[in-house]
């Protein structure tokens, strides 16, 4: 699979958390010549204002400043490693704990304070671009995940049909397959949708074939 | 006249000289007098263009010798002979020693070399010269064209006019990889394609490998992105081979480049010279009054050449720029210069220009040349006006890269 690459962030819109205006004067000006439109988040009582459900992943990249005082700034659902928005850790002191916070906060990219201009759009593509690739591995992780957890209804199917229809352990596995890629689902959840038919039909004694099936040309 | 100036541009072999300008004082007051870095490869492998630019900034000087009385201009000449690390060097001589404004560099390699010391020590980088985009530096100044006023008007004149395959060749650095991927880009997204992509080190001249490839091939057009004596090679050794096989390579297989300037085409020889597209904010070939007085000036000041070039005519226009910029702001401070400069507007010899104030690139106007035997260009396109700069093509790229290989397939049973 190729990850898509994003190169023009025209019509972007960054979300900057900071109460050191000063530092990231360079990254509004420079953002403005890719297309990018900022917008600072107030910071209350060490938490950001903002509601995490309306920010979109396709516009809105986060930066956040590591040195900011008080508890973890975002309030994300499931893992806070994975954000639902790209996010730039923005740097000043480097100390493995702030570090350590911004990767907590799923940070894909850097960039040092005070912000010098030349570095921020290396900061955008690597952030978004990795934001991006790390999204696919997970989608592709849940996935496999799903898969894992099927693997049990692909084995009951293969010895329901050997057992009941008589064909090897081979040639089941292989029309289950078949039919799964037909209909375009995964192999493991036409499994599970065939055991449920097959559990509802009345108990074959002959070796016939059961709902569904194409007839097979020989 | 009312001051004479008489030049004595010398240099010491390591280092600034102590060249500079002699003034002849007439009585006129001026009140400021700046020493202004002019920093160009004058010698080495694409001396011919550099020779050119140091010329068009030369007669700029002299121009505002004349027109701007009350600033004194003192052009430092530096030639770091195409080697990047005097690059640096007399960059850092300068800088240090007080200059504030240099105007410099052809080649992107040698611009992304001094950048960093232009950024430490606060001066101005004058650049003059069409280039690859993907940049804006605070400490730069970008009098040539932007990708969008270069190559995707190419993409847009060849896809309509000559064919829609293509062959890249180009140095083998960051101009011409970057310009052959926005090339790439924008071909296959309007369904073109690029059949092959061959880089060479700077001053290669060997090209009779890849152009058998390109031969084979048989694109509708190569595009150029061979910089000095590599591309004058190209060209001969192309035109020859077309030749020997009964093409005729003008018509059948054309050369277009973002490069390609008229003391170029005299560099390739006589008989070759002509049926080459260049994509260009300026040719001296332009009908206009203020060309007319540009080039029979600078053609008057250095008769014996290189032939006034698109780069020759940035280094003009950053010069005269440059220069009403230090009268208006009073100061040669880099962020009043920089204020001044944005409010500038310029009858330059290709057309009103001025600096965007936003990327501080110049609004240009984009035309398409095909070269004559008399080595020069006809303008057979034309913008109707000045065009915004778009360095990082943010009005004029998709948003995701466009993938050119085919989709990984697997074989499913």
């Amino acid at each position: 699979m190729v990850a898509r690459l994003l190169q023009n962030f025209n019509g972007s819109r960054a979300l900057i958390v900071t109460t050191n205006r000063t530092a990231v004067e360079a990254l509004e000006t420079t953002l403005v010549k890719l297309g990018v439109t900022s917008e600072f988040l107030a910071v209350t009582d060490g938490r950001i204002d903002i509601d995490m459900a309306s920010l979109k992943a396709e516009r809105d990249i986060l930066f956040v400043d590591g040195d900011l005082e008080g508890a973890l700034p975002l309030e994300a659902e499931g893992d806070p490693r994975l954000p639902p928005v790209p996010v730039i850790g923005l740097v000043g002191v480097e100390a493995p704990s702030r570090l350590k916070r911004l990767v907590n906060l799923g940070a894909t990219a850097f960039l040092r304070k005070p912000v010098h201009s030349a570095a921020i759009y290396t900061a955008l593509f690597l952030g978004v671009n990795q934001f991006l690739l790390r999204n696919d591995m997970q989608n592709r992780l849940d996935d496999m995940e799903r898969r894992r957890r099927g693997r049990r209804s692909v084995i009951k199917a293969v010895l329901a049909l050997t057992t009941q229809v008589g064909i090897d352990d081979d040639e089941a596995y292989n029309r289950l397959r078949r039919e799964s890629m037909r209909l375009r689902v995964s192999l493991e959840e036409y499994c599970e949708e065939f055991l449920g038919r097959w559990a509802a039909m009345p108990k074959v004694t002959a070796r016939e074939e059961p709902p569904g099936w194409r007839a097979e040309k020989k | 006249m009312l001051l004479a100036v008489v030049w004595l541009v010398a240099q010491t072999p390591n280092g600034i000289s102590a060249g500079g300008r002699f003034l002849f004082w007439n009585g006129l007051m001026v009140t400021s007098r700046h020493r202004i870095g002019v920093m160009f490869s004058t010698t080495g492998s694409y001396s011919v263009v550099a020779r050119s630019m140091l010329n068009g900034a030369l007669l700029a000087f002299e121009e505002i010798s004349r027109s701007f009385p009350d600033i004194g201009l003192e052009p430092i000449v530096v030639n770091p002979g195409g080697d990047l690390a005097r690059y640096a060097e007399y960059s850092l001589q300068m800088t240090s020693s007080g200059i504030r404004h240099v105007i410099g560099c052809y080649t992107s390699s040698s611009r992304k070399e001094v950048i960093p010391c232009f950024e430490k020590y606060d001066a101005l980088l004058w650049y003059p010269s069409h280039y690859e985009g993907f940049e804006t530096s605070n400490n730069v100044i970008y009098t040539g064209a932007s990708p969008n006023q270069h190559v995707l008007p190419l993409v847009r004149y060849m896809l309509a006019e000559i064919g829609s395959s293509a062959f890249c060749v180009g140095s083998n650095y960051i101009w011409a990889w970057e310009n052959n991927r926005i090339f790439r880009e924008a071909m296959i997204a309007q369904g073109g394609k690029v059949l092959g992509e061959r880089y060479f080190a700077i001053g290669d001249t060997e090209f009779d490998q890849v152009i058998d490839t390109i031969l084979s091939e048989r694109p509708d057009f190569v595009f150029n992105n061979l910089i000095g004596e590599s591309a004058y090679a190209f060209f001969r050794l192309f035109r020859s081979a077309c030749r020997a096989r009964g093409i005729d390579q003008a018509t059948q297989i054309p050369i277009a480049s973002c490069t390609l300037s008229e003391p170029e085409l005299e560099e390739i020889g006589h008989d070759m010279v002509d049926g080459h597209l260049s994509s260009s904010v300026y040719f001296s070939s332009l009908r206009s009054p203020t060309n007319k007085a540009f080039t029979t000036a600078y053609e008057r000041a250095f008769p014996n050449g290189p032939a006034v070039s698109a780069d020759a005519e940035a280094s003009y226009i950053a010069v005269q720029l440059l220069a009403r910029s230090l009268s208006a702001a009073g100061t040669d401070e880099v962020s009043a210069v920089k204020n001044a400069v944005a409010r500038q507007r310029l009858a330059a010899p290709q057309g009103e220009v001025w600096i965007d104030p936003q990327t501080f690139h110049a609004w240009l106007t984009p035309r398409i040349g095909r070269s004559n035997r008399e080595a020069r260009f006809d303008a057979i396109v034309e913008e109707a006006g000045p065009i915004q700069p778009d360095p990082y093509l943010v009005q004029s790229s998709p948003r995701y890269a466009v993938v050119s290989h085919t989709p990984n397939l697997r074989i499913a049973k």
